[in-house]
């Protein structure tokens, strides 16, 4: 699907908007495959700094400088195969010298996975260029063939020492992540979507198969950061349904509306501002299915974080207070009010013993509320759902 | 003008095509008018109504004076039967019944007959007619055996009796599964006979030229035969694939043996040689899981290669491949020997039922559980194992960028290996089974690749070898595939 650029690009990643937008909205996508392209480029260059840059739109709440997802840039550099080389090698070297100590000291990546995340920074930096033809044109011995990228190398040395000295998480340096079958664009300030969390879009899709009205209602995922779950739900629903993504935080909201945009859906999600249940005023007693992955991390624990998380995602995405489970029983407390009779609930939680407390204190101290009240475990066995539907 | 050559026959064809390119261009291209299809194109994809529309009689007219062309394109209709039929209006029939009924010239000789003369086979370069008829004979009886021809007349006779059913379309899966069965069978062994035709309209051309002194007709008539006998020697070859999986796409694993980095490091280099020899063949390749060594190379891997006839030709690769060199992970230099076992899976297309998979039969299981996961955790690794509980055959993927898309890959690979262990299973069944389904033991050695002392690679089935083990590392491998393929064949020609 090719993606159009909308104004909420412009908010999800504010101060790149001049040079970018001119590059995505009036060109086309140059493919720049050879050298005799660069006096091309050149102009091309020489065209966008003399395009007057629209003035930065004022958003308090955005950090200074968001690059683009390097993705979606336009490969508008050019390297010799061999400068990439040279940067790819030593990326290498200094994935291989971490070794297992980040994962010793917090079970962060070793270097085996740290290489693999280079491999897919080459995928994401190179246009359309399979990274074994370098190896080829090596082969050939022929370092000289010039490809085109999305970023220059001086950014690649720059993004893979902040991946290393820095633990910036990866997906926060390529700007995405590859979630279900989604790509959804991410950035700091936003949690990068979890491979737990695709479970929920599976047992809503289990849920729907079985009963059409739900697939025909209203969804609602609450706290939706990069609107993943949102956006997992809205194409399993199809031609029917809607969804509403919530989020408090403003960050969120941009970069959930973009990637909601991305993929076209803004006619079946709806991008709400606000607390918790707040947004949903005016559908009280009409909501078909209430899903979220609200922060449930206890505050306590949050400072012994892997470094990836605790140093560089949002901290409101992730401390769930003491016991982690503020939001969570907050939810609990409001769903029923927000949910229609038969439909269906589905929460993400820390595991097993905030599974069993929540279905506890759903079954005895909210009584005659929900029914079929159960846990779901994720891939790696731990229980980490609980889903129920509605009395009624 | 007084006749018309096939040849020329066939120039006129070409020449109709410009009222309708499109069909024209595609359905009568040299080669496939002379039979099978390259492996790269697809020789089923060609819709049988356009394929033989020409001979439907408003296409081209041969003229009322050809007498030979006339009963060319008469023979050739009969041949290929009311092809734009749809199945359930029957009209295979006749086919099946003429297909047993033995083609031959105005005076009667067969190809049969060809080789019992016993003409002797001169080089290519001797322009004899005789020579050529009597090698392209061989072919096409070679071709015949490798198919198994007696068989697959059978085989037809059979569903053709099935399509005249008068309620097969009540079952409508099994009448689809029937009619495509039906109609690749038509496809494969109307090439057969469209060649043996051929050949023998060229013998009664050159006849009938001789009785009229056209010396032009005779030279194109043998220009024709001798272009039909390289032809032919190509169809021999393409005749080993066959079998009833071979134009599948499929899955390479290679696992190296006991022996640590050494041994690991030989597994890449072979991963590496099928990547690079299916990447040669045009087809398409995807890791689908790696495991990598500590130090070097890799302890197992699986590649996806798509594309049609990559099953048939990399099902002769299945076995154990040992490797003897001076180690470079070895600091006294000494020689090692090292072994890395290759499995082959195909991936069955449409037409095949696959084995049906509960969900609540399935284990999935995500890589390094370790820690509290969730929010907790930021990983790019999202690795997926699958285990089939009934059966304990699992399967894995780690090599997408999420767990969702590794599941899905992991799942596809499970199902090629259920589905192989019920063909397996079947065929053990109908006694049957063939090489590319054996379980791989170590002691399975297939082939030896020596850099040192001397450099030589040897299969050990075949005994074929090359003197350049790099250009083989380097993917260059069908002399040993298309060697092991006919001597396979022959094995089961000699053993009925
Ligand atoms: C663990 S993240 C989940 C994000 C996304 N749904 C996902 O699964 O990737 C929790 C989200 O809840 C949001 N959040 C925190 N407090 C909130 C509140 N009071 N009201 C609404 N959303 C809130 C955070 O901004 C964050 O985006």
């Amino acid at each position: 699907m090719k993606p159009t650029v909308r104004p909420s690009f412009v908010r999800a990643w504010p101060c790149i908007a001049s040079d970018f937008s001119t590059f995505f909205l009036r060109l086309p996508p140059p493919p720049l495959a050879h050298a005799r392209n660069i006096a091309q480029i050149r102009h091309r260059r020489i065209h966008s700094s003399l395009s007057p840059p629209p003035p930065p739109p004022l958003l308090a709440s955005s950090p200074p400088s968001v690059p683009p997802p390097l993705f979606l840039r336009p490969p508008k550099y050019t390297t010799t195969v061999a400068d990439l080389l040279e940067w790819h090698s030593w990326a290498k070297s200094l994935a291989a010298s971490v070794g297992s100590s980040f994962e010793d000291s917090d079970n962060g990546p070793d270097s085996r996975l740290l290489c693999r995340e280079l491999n897919w920074l080459m995928e994401d930096v190179l246009d359309g260029f399979d990274p074994s033809l370098m190896h080829k044109a090596v082969a050939r011995d022929d370092p000289d063939v010039i490809v085109s990228s999305r970023a220059d190398v001086q950014e690649l040395y720059r993004l893979w020492k902040q991946r290393i000295e820095e633990r910036r998480p990866f997906q926060y340096i390529v700007g995405c992540e590859h979630w279900r079958d989604l790509i959804l664009c991410v950035r700091e300030g936003v949690l990068i979507p979890r491979p737990e969390t695709e479970i929920i879009v599976d047992l809503v899709g289990d849920v729907i198969s079985k009963d059409q009205g739900l697939r025909e209602g209203l969804w609602a995922d609450l706290g939706t950061g990069s609107g993943a779950i949102a956006i997992g739900i809205a194409k399993i629903l199809g031609d029917y349904g809607s969804v509403i993504a919530t989020d408090l935080s403003p960050v969120a909201i941009q970069v959930a509306s973009f990637n909601v945009e991305r993929y076209s859906l803004q006619e079946k999600i709806e991008v709400r501002e606000g607390s918790w249940l707040d947004p949903l005023k005016g559908v009280e007693g009409k909501v078909a299915g209430l899903v979220s992955n609200p922060p449930y991390i206890p505050s306590d624990d949050i400072g012994g974080l892997q470094a990836e998380v605790g140093r560089h995602e949002p901290r409101l995405a992730l401390d769930g207070g003491a016991e982690g489970m503020d939001d969570l029983l907050h939810l609990c407390n409001g769903a029923a009010s927000m949910l229609k009779p038969g439909s269906f609930f589905a929460f993400e939680t820390n595991g097993e013993k905030q599974c069993k407390f929540l279905v506890d204190y759903m079954q005895n101290q909210l009584p005659g509320s929900f029914c079929n009240v159960n846990t779901a475990s994720d891939f790696a066995g731990t229980q980490r759902f609980v889903t129920g539907f509605r009395n009624g | 003008m007084r006749n018309m050559s096939a040849t020329f026959l066939r120039r006129s064809r070409t020449g109709y095509s410009s009222h309708s390119p499109n069909w024209a261009s595609r359905a009568f291209s040299i080669r496939s008018l002379f039979g099978f299809a390259a492996p790269s194109e697809s020789r089923l994809e060609v819709p049988e109504s356009s394929r033989f529309r020409g001979s439907d009689g408003s296409g081209f007219v041969a003229g009322p004076r050809s007498r030979v062309g006339a009963s060319w394109v008469r023979r050739l209709e009969e041949t290929l039967g009311r092809s734009g039929c749809p199945a359930r209006f029957g009209g295979f029939r006749p086919f099946a019944t003429r297909a047993a009924v033995e083609p031959a010239t105005s005076d009667g000789l067969t190809v049969e007959g060809i080789i019992s003369n016993q003409w002797t086979i001169l080089d290519e370069s001797e322009g004899d007619w005789k020579s050529h008829a009597a090698a392209i004979a061989q072919s096409i009886s070679l071709i015949k055996r490798r198919l198994q021809w007696k068989n697959l007349l059978v085989r037809l006779e059979l569903l053709s009796r099935q399509l005249d059913k008068p309620y097969l379309w009540d079952d409508p899966q099994h009448a689809g599964k029937i009619s495509r069965e039906h109609g690749t069978l038509m496809v494969k062994m109307k090439e057969v006979m469209e060649f043996e035709q051929e050949l023998l309209e060229h013998i009664d051309m050159i006849k009938l030229a001789r009785e009229e002194n056209d010396a032009d007709l005779e030279s194109e008539s043998l220009k024709a035969l001798l272009r039909m006998r390289r032809f032919s020697k190509e169809k021999e070859l393409e005749a080993l694939l066959a079998g009833e999986h071979d134009s599948c796409s499929c899955f390479i694993e290679v696992q190296a043996g006991a022996g640590g980095t050494e041994s690991m490091d030989w597994a890449a280099m072979v991963m590496n040689m099928y990547k690079t020899w299916a990447q040669r063949r045009g087809y398409g390749v995807t890791v689908v899981d790696e495991m990598s060594g500590e130090i070097a190379g890799i302890k197992r891997a699986t590649i996806k290669v798509d594309g049609e006839y990559a099953f048939g030709y990399a099902k002769a690769e299945v076995g154990v491949h040992r490797l003897v060199r001076i180690s470079p992970f070895d600091s006294n230099k000494r020689r090692h020997t090292s072994f890395a076992a290759v499995a082959v899976i195909p991936i069955l297309g449409g037409g095949f039922s696959h084995v049906q998979i509960n969900e609540s039969d399935l284990r999935i299981e995500r890589f390094r559980a370790g820690g509290a996961g969730g929010q907790h955790v930021n990983t790019t690794e999202s690795a997926v194992r699958i285990v089939h509980i009934p059966t304990g055959v699992t399967a894995t993927c780690q090599n997408e960028r999420s767990q969702h898309q590794n599941k899905a890959s992991a799942m596809a690979v499970l199902q090629s290996r259920l589905d192989r262990l019920e063909m397996a299973r079947q065929a053990q069944m109908n006694a049957q089974h063939t090489q590319s389904l054996t379980e791989i033991s170590w002691g399975n050695q297939i082939r030896s690749y020596v850099l040192h002392p001397y450099r030589m690679v040897k299969d050990l089935r075949t005994n074929y070898e090359v003197s350049d083990p790099d250009s083989v590392l380097e993917g260059d491998l069908d002399g040993f595939i298309w060697s092991y393929l006919s001597d396979l064949m022959d094995k089961d020609e000699a053993s009925p």
